[in-house]
């Protein structure tokens, strides 16, 4: 790149984990960060529209919100490695995109060897070749903070947000941290809007019942926590009064995995390996979730994810043994919020009714 | 295990079976171990197949877990390995991790025992680690191990070069020839892969098998079409197809629905390869064969009719 | 006066009514075609209730709305409990079976199973997406045959031979079936393949992974069909229930509902004769672009849905 223009990079939207990546970007990077607007069924249906027909969900919705970026701007995409689908999935969107007539510099983690520290650096001195890597460095850590944040309190949220006395205040607590985190330019603006939230959940009243419904949550790195793509699982499913424990996220994943010990060794009558990039954590999470007595479970994966599908039997098997029902939800770019509504309100009759019984 | 009789070990026909047959049979030869395979794919092993898998799976899976279950109760062990990773870039589809763990959960109330070994280069388990664990499991000394695995290894390679040889002839052939990139599995099964193979030469031209190359060079020189393709069977078509396509008049993609990266590789494939004639073929335990006879009877004629032949 | 309650299960191809009193007892039932239209539907219904239902000796104090369009028959009929339909048929189903383990119903357009163990659901899966092996897909294939659908069953218990149809998809199936007729067999035999291919693919698709233990109810439009009705006893290896009341479960399950609901409002009978119509508003407050459906009783709004987000709620 010319040194006249400053970059305008773009990542599709994830989850909220866009206020992260911008903040590397712009904070950490100094170039400009082009935000893809929120995905919408336009999003979809473009992202659908241009995609191989059998190819996995996720691939198609970040496609997708990669045209929006490119249309609001951005002259720069960034696409990350996988180890299933995902890992190819930049190569493949790279050539869509130029074949629709795009032009743009696109970065393809999966170019690099993902295991060696010389290629990060590699990536960043690409991205801008003037940037301080001692600041980055701290500022790329503070990004990483403000994830953790999120997941954190994005956690604490659904496991209570079910029960919030005030009719509103939780969720308007919550919307104004996120607020913040897109809009952070410095550490201290992290760690103020993180202070506030914890302060808003400790004082606004709660009226949880002794025993309420929890309702453990596992499935595909995308969709399970991306809410457009799950059609809002978690608000709708916490709405109806319900604690949701999901273990999976990218803090989880990728920074504290070490932290849960000996999780293969746990399930070690469920599977001998590691089936698929997130298959032993799910299996371990949904026995986990079974051991403690949960009232059910809940798969969430994309039409077609092949390590997903390949988890389901051993779900199976833990439904039998510890009696605890889990709903198989599989999402496509057709599947509706009404026909999600009656699966889930039928999930919760039954949870609560058996509740009851037992 | 005990001593004094040998187990016998089931190979399901189906999967990697198609492209580790020789080496399989020859190791497990070596050290007498007696083993019985699965007949071949019919519409009863498929629905029995079916009605085990989950619904979304691919069509090979329903088709190797209807071979699982025509194997339960007719051996001591049935032998699935786990493939993972041949290197860097150099990784399998997750299903060939999941396969044994994923059996053994279907068939958990059956009481069928699985044998199983693990080859994951990217570990540092590399295929004579592998082998020499499974043949540790079924009570072998090292030593023995080692050289039934060098034995069956030379044994495969003699064999591979054969097959490729053979196909390398053909790129000579006069006639119409059409390179079909499928995975082994798919292209060796009579159920399915077989009938596109028979139609063709019905028809008069010569199919070329482009998973049959010399996998170092083919492995090499995909990186001319993709730059990150990272799944090793798949880089052995890619690789083929560059080292080829200017050797053969059409080229059909084939594959069994709905292959994870058949649907993406297929789909890049098709973007950048131009210049030789293309057919997407997709095999559903539902398509009908007329359905397939009339999309390859108008591919070929297409192709006759460009070079004035028709 | 004694206390009745009424429950409405409205899907896409019928329109079901139940009054019961407080012993579970049936006063009243109607079963009608939806027609695509269910306002008419629900209308006509409770006309027909009307004329069966003694209003000297009771008074309905609950009502209760199921099936694909509760939400717009409950705004209707002013329901005091709206509930999807898997419950309501779990709760009709084991009151009335209280033994039941396994509960499987083939609708018009969906399919499900629900487990129960000592009286109460446990687990329950539905169809996804296609409709190959539904009630749809049961009438399409005798209309391409040219038989009613009603005598389906008579055709296929004559069987000796079913030919093997392949019913993963709808499309699928229909040209394999052309085929097969093509070929020349006969008419009964594939009328039996396509009974055993909707239960194939039920187990298959929805019952995949689930233990089905007996005894085993079996309801839905598609288990007035013999034929299919044999196919499931043949594979299962067991006695297959079916209720001469089973299309009126998720009607009484939901009445049930409404009777164990805290609500009491007395339903009134003159709605057949009010003026209903919905109307469908684009919301565009973002590209989302969410149809919003209003419901209206002559120009009052009573009811709207269909927003994913607050921004919707302006437009009415």
């Amino acid at each position: 790149m010319e040194a006249m223009s400053v970059r305008k990079v773009a990542f599709p939207r994830y989850a909220e984990y866009n206020c992260a990546f911008r903040y590397i970007f712009e904070e950490a990077m100094d170039v400009r960060c082009i935000q893809p607007p929120a995905i919408t069924r336009r999003t979809m249906e473009l992202g659908a529209k241009h995609s191989p027909e059998f190819v996995c969900t996720p691939f198609k919705i970040t496609l997708g919100s990669m045209i929006e970026a490119l249309e609001a701007g951005a002259d720069t995409l960034l696409m990350v490695h996988g180890l299933c689908r995902l890992g190819y999935y930049g190569e493949l969107q790279e050539q869509i995109l130029h074949d629709l007539g795009y032009r743009f510099d696109f970065i393809n983690l999966s170019e690099y060897d993902m295991g060696k520290k010389k290629e990060y650096i590699k990536i960043v001195k690409r991205i801008n070749p003037k940037v301080h890597l001692a600041k980055f460095a701290a500022k790329f850590m503070e990004g990483i903070r403000m994830v953790e944040y999120l997941d954190e309190v994005t956690a604490e949220y659904y496991r209570s947000c079910g029960f919030d006395a005030t009719g509103g205040q939780y969720k308007a607590a919550y919307r104004r941290f996120l607020t913040a985190l897109y809009t952070a330019r410095t550490r201290a603006d992290i760690e103020d809007a993180y202070r506030a939230v914890r302060q808003s959940f400790q004082t606004i009243p709660i009226n949880k019942p002794l025993r309420p419904l929890r309702v453990g949550i596992v499935g595909e790195f995308y969709t399970v926590m991306d809410a457009f793509s799950n059609l809002e699982l978690e608000d709708k499913l916490s709405g109806m009064g319900v604690e949701l424990y999901r273990w999976m996220n990218v803090t989880h994943q990728f920074f504290q995995y070490s932290a849960q010990k000996n999780m293969g060794v746990k399930i070690r009558d469920l599977c001998t390996y590691e089936m698929g990039p997130t298959a032993t954590a799910n299996i371990w999470y949904a026995k986990e979730c079974a051991e403690r007595g949960f009232d059910g479970l809940i798969h969430v994966k994309s039409a077609g994810c092949t390590p997903e599908i390949d988890v389901m039997p051993a779900l199976q098997t833990i439904s039998g043994t510890y009696k605890v029902p889990v709903l198989y939800l599989t999402y496509d770019s057709q599947t509706s919020d009404v026909g999600l509504m009656t699966r889930l309100e039928a999930f919760y009759d039954m949870i609560e009714m058996r509740k009851k019984v037992l | 295990m005990e001593a004094k009789k040998k187990p016998v070990i089931g190979l399901p026909r189906a999967m990697l079976y198609y492209r580790c047959r020789t080496l399989w049979h020859a190791f497990f030869d070596e050290l007498g171990v007696q083993t019985v395979v699965s007949g071949p794919t019919d519409r009863v092993v498929l629905e029995r197949g079916s009605s085990r898998a989950i619904d979304e799976a691919c069509l090979s899976l329903k088709i190797f877990l209807g071979h699982v279950e025509a194997l339960c109760g007719k051996c001591d062990y049935i032998f699935i390995p786990r493939v993972s990773s041949f290197g860097r870039h150099r990784n399998m589809c997750t299903r060939f991790e999941a396969l044994p763990d994923l059996a053994m959960n279907v068939f958990r109330d059956s009481g069928q025992r699985f044998l199983t070994c693990d080859l994951d280069v990217l570990h540092k388990k590399d295929e004579a680690a592998a082998f020499l664990d499974l043949g540790q499991k079924l009570g072998f000394p090292p030593r023995v191990v080692r050289k039934a695995y060098k034995t069956a290894k030379k044994a495969e390679q003699t064999q591979y070069k054969r097959l490729v040889r053979a196909q390398e002839q053909l790129y000579k052939a006069d006639g119409l020839k059409i390179l079909i990139a499928a995975h082994s599995y798919v292209v060796e099964d009579p159920y399915i892969g077989k009938t596109v193979t028979a139609y063709l030469k019905k028809a008069g031209a010569i199919p070329i098998r482009a998973d049959l190359v010399d996998r170092e060079e083919a492995i090499k020189r995909s990186g001319e079409l993709s730059y990150t393709c990272k799944w090793e069977m798949s880089r052995e078509i890619v690789g083929s197809i560059v080292m080829h396509y200017d050797k053969v008049d059409g080229i059909i993609l084939l594959s069994a629905f709905p292959c994870g990266p058949d649907s993406m590789v297929n789909e890049l494939i098709a973007r950048r390869v131009k210049r030789v004639p293309m057919l997407n073929l997709v095999l559903d335990s539902q398509s009908g064969t007329a359905g397939i006879e009339t999309r390859l009877e108008s591919f070929i004629d297409i192709i006759r009719f460009k070079g004035g032949q028709l | 006066m004694e206390h009745a309650y009424l429950g409405i299960d409205v899907g896409s191809i019928s329109t079901k009514g139940a009054i019961i009193d407080e012993n579970n007892q049936l006063l009243a039932s109607q079963y009608i075609w939806t027609q695509g239209d269910p306002i008419g539907a629900v209308k006509e219904l409770t006309g027909l209730l009307e004329k069966q239902f003694d209003k000297e000796h009771y008074k309905i104090v609950a009502t209760g709305a199921t099936g694909s369009a509760r939400k717009l028959v409950g705004a209707i009929i002013g329901a005091t409990m709206v509930k999807n339909e898997i419950t309501a048929h779990a709760v009709g189903t084991t009151t009335f079976y209280p033994d039941v383990r396994t509960i499987l119903e083939i609708g018009g357009q969906d399919s499900k199973i629900i487990l129960v163990e000592n009286g109460v659901a446990v687990d329950y899966a539905m169809n996804t997406l296609c409709a190959a092996g539904t009630g749809a897909f049961l009438s399409s294939q005798a209309k391409r045959l040219g038989i009613e659908v009603e005598d389906i069953g008579e055709y296929a218990l004559r069987s000796t031979h079913p030919t093997q149809i392949a019913a993963r998809c709808t499309v699928f199936a229909e040209s394999d079936l052309v085929h097969k007729i093509q070929m020349g067999h006969p008419r009964e035999d594939i009328i039996a393949g396509v009974c055993n291919a909707v239960v194939a693919n039920y187990l298959n698709n929805v019952g995949k992974g689930k233990k089905i233990i007996s005894p085993v109810v079996f309801q839905g439009g598609v288990s007035k069909n013999k034929g299919v009705v044999a196919a499931f006893e043949d594979t299962l290896g067991c006695q297959v229930i079916v209720d001469p009341n089973g299309h009126l479960m998720g009607a009484l399950g939901v009445a049930i509902l409404a009777k164990k609901g805290s609500v009491r409002r007395d339903f009134d009978f003159s709605v057949e004769n009010m003026e209903f119509h919905t109307r469908e508003a684009g919301c565009g407050g973002c590209s989302n672009n969410c149809e919003i459906i209003c419901v209206y009783r002559g120009d009052e709004l009573i009811d709207s849905w269909g927003n994913r987000c607050e921004r919707g709620a302006r437009v009415h």
